[in-house]
C-alpha cells in the first residue's frame, strides 16, 4: 500500500554544505498494518513523514501511495492526494484555534471534496469520547481532549494511511497510552494503515512491528557509525 | 477584533471628516450660489456692502434714496411709486389750485407763502420735466434687469439677529442655488404680502435660525429693536410685525434673519426720513428752516392723504429699558392691530434703502440676440453665470460706478455734487469670493490635508493590524496546506479574510462616523445652518459630471444625481484590503510547509 523506492533527500545547511538526511532504499507498509518507527532525535523522522505525505519532494526516488505514484505529481496534485488519502498528527496537535472541535473536523474534508459530512465529524468526535465537546474551542479543551480532536480531523476524509508524529510527546505516560490506544482502534475500525513515529519505549511497546529507523535510511545508519567533526 | 476596532476607528474618522469637509464646502457653495450677481448700495468699503447684505453682518452701511430702486423697476410699478410721491401730488395739487382760482376768477390769496408754493410748484413741475419725469417709461436700468430686490437694514430682533425689509420678491425670485434653480422653501406658513387685509403692512418671516433660537411660531408678534441692541440709543419699535411665515434652513446668513415686509419697514418710527432733511428740486441744499419756503404746503399738501408714520402715533421714544416699562405688551398689540388698519404707504421722498439686489437679464431680452450669447459660449448653466459676471451684470456696475445711474435717474432729491458720489455697484461672487479666498480657503485647505492625513495614517494602521493578523495565522496556514489545502486555497483565504476584516471594520467605523456626525449636528446646524443627519452622506461629484456628454441618455432629474464620495469607501476598502492581504497571502502561497509545521 505504501512503497518508498531509493528515496534520498538532502538539505543545504547555512554555511552552504549538503546534508544528506534521508537514503531509503526500499521501505513498505502493507494496508491496514500499524508501525511504529523509532530513533533518536534529528534522524530524520518527521523529514520521512513529510516525503510520504507529499509536503517536500524528494531529491530522487519514488513513493507510492495506493497504487499511486505520489512523486509523479505535480505539487497542487500532491495536495489533493494528501487530502484524500492521508491523515495527519501533529506533534502539537495544530488545531484551528477559532474554529470549533466539529469545525476543525469538517476543515480536512473542506480541502479534500468540497463537501463537508457533518454528521461523520460528529459520529468520529463521538467515538473519540467528545460528544459533549464539539462546539468547545481549542483553548476551553484539556491537551488530551485537543490531541482527541486532532486523531478525529486525521480519520475525517478516511485516509488509507495515517501519519502521526510523535503524538505523545506532550502527554504523560498514562495519557500516551491512552491516546496510543485510540489512534490504534479507531485507525483500525477504519480500515486505516498507521505510521507513528516516536522515540518512546513504552508507546512503540505496544506495536506489533516496530521499525528503526538507523535500519531503513542508510544516512542516519552512517550517520550513526561515523561521529560528527562536532563530536 | 482589535483589527476590526482599529479599521472601524479609522473609518470613522474618514467618514466624519469626509462630511464635515462636505458641510464645510456645501456652506461655501451656499454662500456664493448667488441668484443675484449685482448689489447696488451706498458708496463706501465694497466688502463692508457685500457683508450686510449677503451675510447680514457689521456694521450697517448708509442709506440710498428709494428713488434708485425705482431705476431697477418696470413702467407700471416706477409709474405707481412716482404717484405716491410729495412731489407728485404736490403738483396735482397746484394744478387743483390754478384750476380752482382761473375758476372763481381771482388771484390767488394769502401772497407770499402761498405764491412762492405755486412758483416752487411750477419750478417742480418745470424741474420733472426738464429731467423727464414721465410716468409712462420704465427705470433706466430695467433693461438690464431681470429681478431686483430693495433691502433695508438697521434693526435686531432677539438681540442678535438683525431685521431686513423687504420685498415678497425677495421669496418669490431670489434663488438660492442657480444650479438647481433652489428658492426659498417654507417650513411653515408663507411669504408676507404687501399688504394684508388682516395684518395690513406689517407681516413677517423668520429664518430658520431664528424661528428655532427665539422659539417663535406662526401667528407671533415680534417688536424690531431700532438700532444697535449694544448702543445707548436703541430701542424697541412700538409697532409689531406678525409673523406669516417661517423659512426652511437654507445654509445661508437668511437662517439668521428675520424677514419684515419693506412697506411696513418704512412705516416704523425713525424709519422714514424726515422731511426737512429733503432738498428742494434743482436746489443746490436741503430747505432750511428759516426759509421761507418752509411754510410751504407742500409738506401738508391739500387733498393729499398725508402719510402717518406709525411710530409717532403714540410719540413714545425711550430707550430700550424704558421702553418696555412706558409700553406693556398690551398696549404695543393694540398699537400692532390698529396700525394694520393704516393703508397709507410712506411717500418716496421720505424712503431709503440700504441695498438693492439686482440679477441681470440673462439673455432673454431683445437686446441680446444668439449670437451675442453664442461669442460668451453654447449655454448651459457655466456659461449662464459667466454671462451674469461678464454681461449686463457688468453693464450695470459700470453704469452705477461711473455715475451714469445717478445723472440718468428720473429726479434726484439730493444735490448734484452728492448725489454723484451716494452709489455703488459690486459683484457678490467677487467679494465672496475674494473673502473666502483670502480667509476661509486656507482652512479648507487645512481641513482638506487633515482629511487626506487622518485617511492615509487609518491606512497605515488597518495595514499593520491586517498584516499581524496574518502573520499570526501562517502557523495555522500550514497547517491547513498539510491537511491538504492548495497553495491559491490559502492564498485566497488570506485575501478573503482581509477583505472581509476591512468590510466589517468599514461598516462598523460608517456607522460610528454618522453617528459621530449626529451627535455634532446641532453645533453644525448652529453654525453653518446646514443640518445633518444620520444619513447625511458627504458630497461628491453629480452623474453629469462623471459621465460628461454621455450622461445625455439620462433623464434631467437623474443627471444632477449627487454619487457621495463615501461610495469610494467601498472599492476603497477592498483595495486597501487586497494591498495589505497580498503580500501575507504571498507570503502564504510561497511558504514552506515542512519549515512552518516544524517551527
Amino acid at each position: 500500500m505504501l512503497l518508498l523506492e531509493k528515496i534520498k533527500k538532502s538539505y543545504r545547511q547555512p554555511n552552504g554544505e549538503l546534508v544528506e538526511i534521508l537514503d531509503v532504499p526500499q521501505y513498505e507498509i502493507t494496508r491496514g498494518e500499524h508501525v511504529a518507527l523509532v530513533g533518536p532525535s534529528g534522524c530524520g523522522k518527521t523529514t520521512l513523514l513529510h516525503v510520504i505525505a507529499g509536503i517536500v519532494r524528494p531529491d530522487s526516488g519514488r513513493v507510492h501511495l495506493d497504487g499511486v505514484e505520489v512523486t509523479r505529481f505535480s505539487e497542487s496534485g500532491r495536495d489533493r492526494i494528501r487530502a484524500t488519502k492521508l491523515g495527519y498528527i501533529f506533534q502539537t496537535f495544530n488545531l484551528l484555534p477559532a474554529f470549533s472541535a466539529l469545525e476543525n473536523v469538517m476543515l480536512g474534508m473542506t480541502f479534500a471534496s468540497k463537501k463537508r459530512d457533518r454528521q461523520r465529524a460528529q459520529q468520529l468526535l463521538e467515538r473519540v469520547g467528545l460528544a459533549h465537546r464539539i462546539h468547545n474551542k481549542p483553548r476551553a479543551m484539556s491537551v488530551g481532549e485537543q490531541q482527541r480532536v486532532a486523531v478525529a480531523r486525521a480519520l475525517a476524509n478516511r485516509p488509507v494511511l495515517l501519519l502521526a508524529d510523535e503524538p505523545t510527546a506532550n502527554v504523560d505516560l498514562r495519557n500516551q497510552q491512552q491516546i496510543v490506544k485510540l489512534i490504534r482502534d479507531t485507525a483500525q475500525e477504519e480500515g486505516t494503515a498507521l505510521l507513528m513515529v516516536t522515540h518512546s519505549v513504552e508507546v512503540s511497546s505496544e506495536f506489533d512491528r516496530v521499525d528503526q529507523l538507523e535500519e531503513i535510511n542508510m544516512s542516519a545508519k552512517l550517520a550513526k557509525t561515523q561521529p560528527s567533526v562536532s563530536e | 477584533m482589535l483589527t476590526i476596532c482599529s479599521m472601524a476607528l479609522g473609518v470613522m474618522l474618514v467618514v466624519a471628516v469626509l462630511t464635515i469637509y462636505g458641510v464645510v464646502e456645501r456652506s461655501f457653495r451656499a454662500n456664493t450660489s448667488f441668484g443675484y450677481d449685482v448689489i447696488v448700495g451706498a458708496r463706501g468699503g465694497n466688502a463692508q456692502l457685500m457683508l450686510n447684505t449677503v451675510f447680514y453682518l457689521s456694521k450697517p452701511v448708509e442709506n440710498i434714496p428709494y428713488e434708485y430702486y425705482l431705476a431697477f423697476c418696470n413702467q407700471e410699478t416706477r409709474a405707481r411709486e412716482l404717484k405716491n410721491s410729495l412731489a407728485y401730488n404736490s403738483h396735482v395739487t397746484r394744478q387743483q389750485l390754478q384750476i380752482s382760482a382761473n375758476q372763481m376768477g381771482v388771484m390767488v390769496p394769502f401772497g407770499g407763502a402761498l405764491s412762492l408754493f405755486t412758483d416752487l410748484a411750477a419750478d417742480t413741475v418745470e424741474s420733472m420735466e426738464a429731467r423727464d419725469m414721465t410716468l409712462d417709461r420704465e427705470g433706466n436700468m430695467y433693461t438690464y434687469t431681470d429681478v431686483a430686490v430693495p433691502l433695508a437694514l438697521g434693526d435686531y430682533f432677539n438681540e442678535k439677529f438683525r431685521v431686513v425689509g423687504t420685498t415678497p420678491e425677495f421669496f418669490s425670485e431670489i434663488v438660492l442655488d442657480i444650479d438647481t434653480n433652489k428658492k426659498f422653501e417654507f417650513e411653515e406658513g408663507r411669504a408676507f404680502e404687501e399688504f394684508n387685509s388682516q395684518h395690513g403692512f406689517f407681516e413677517c418671516v423668520l429664518g430658520a435660525t431664528v424661528a428655532r433660537e427665539s422659539g417663535n411660531r406662526v401667528g407671533d408678534v415680534i417688536y424690531p429693536i431700532h438700532g444697535d441692541p449694544a448702543s445707548q440709543s436703541a430701542h424697541i419699535h412700538e409697532q409689531g410685525f406678525t409673523i406669516v411665515g417661517i423659512l426652511k434652513p437654507t445654509g445661508t446668513a437668511n437662517d439668521r434673519v428675520a424677514f419684515t415686509n419693506l412697506e411696513g419697514h418704512f412705516l416704523m418710527e425713525d424709519h422714514a426720513k424726515p422731511i426737512d432733511e429733503i432738498p428742494i428740486f434743482g436746489q443746490s441744499g436741503p430747505i432750511q428752516p428759516a426759509d421761507p419756503r418752509v411754510q410751504l404746503p407742500l409738506i401738508t399738501p391739500i387733498n393729499f392723504e398725508q402719510p402717518i408714520p406709525v411710530g409717532q402715533t403714540t410719540g413714545v421714544e425711550s430707550g430700550l429699558g424704558q421702553s418696555e416699562a412706558v409700553t406693556p405688551q398690551e398696549v404695543r398689540r393694540e398699537t400692532a392691530v390698529s396700525s394694520a388698519l393704516v393703508r397709507t404707504r410712506l411717500p418716496i421722498e421720505q424712503r431709503e434703502v440700504t441695498a438693492i439686489l439686482v440679477r441681470s437679464f440673462t439673455g432673454q431680452n431683445e437686446l441680446v440676440d444668439d449670437d451675442d450669447l453664442d461669442l460668451l459660449g453654447e449655454g448651459g448653466d457655466d456659461d449662464r453665470i459667466l454671462f451674469m459676471d461678464l454681461g449686463m451684470g457688468q453693464a450695470i456696475g459700470s453704469m452705477v460706478n461711473d455715475g451714469q445711474l445717478e445723472s440718468s435717474l428720473a429726479w434726484s432729491f439730493y444735490r448734484p455734487d452728492r448725489a454723484q458720489r451716494a452709489a455703488q455697484a459690486i459683484s457678490p461672487v467677487y467679494e465672496v469670493t475674494s473673502l473666502f479666498e483670502n480667509i476661509i480657503s486656507p482652512i479648507r485647505w487645512l481641513l482638506l490635508l487633515l482629511t487626506v492625513m487622518i485617511c492615509v495614517v487609518s491606512g497605515i494602521s488597518i495595514l499593520v493590524g491586517i498584516y499581524n493578523s496574518m502573520t499570526q495565522r501562517r502557523n495555522e496556514l500550514a497547517v491547513m496546506r498539510a491537511l491538504g489545502a492548495g497553495r491559491t486555497t490559502v492564498m485566497s483565504i488570506m485575501l478573503m479574510e482581509s477583505v472581509m476584516l476591512s468590510l466589517s471594520g468599514g461598516i462598523l467605523g460608517w456607522i460610528a462616523g454618522h453617528g459621530l456626525n449626529v451627535l455634532v449636528s446641532p453645533f453644525i446646524e448652529g453654525s453653518t445652518g446646514v443640518t445633518m443627519g444620520f444619513f447625511h452622506f458627504a458630497p461628491g461629484p453629480s452623474l453629469s459630471a462623471i459621465f460628461g456628454s454621455a450622461s445625455s441618455f439620462l433623464p434631467v432629474g437623474v443627471q444632477s444625481w449627487e454619487l457621495s464620495i463615501e461610495l469610494l469607501l467601498i472599492p476603497g476598502l477592498i483595495l486597501l484590503a487586497v494591498l495589505v492581504g497580498i503580500y501575507p497571502a504571498i507570503t502564504a502561497y510561497r511558504a514552506d510547509v515542512a519549515n512552518s509545521l516544524t517551527k
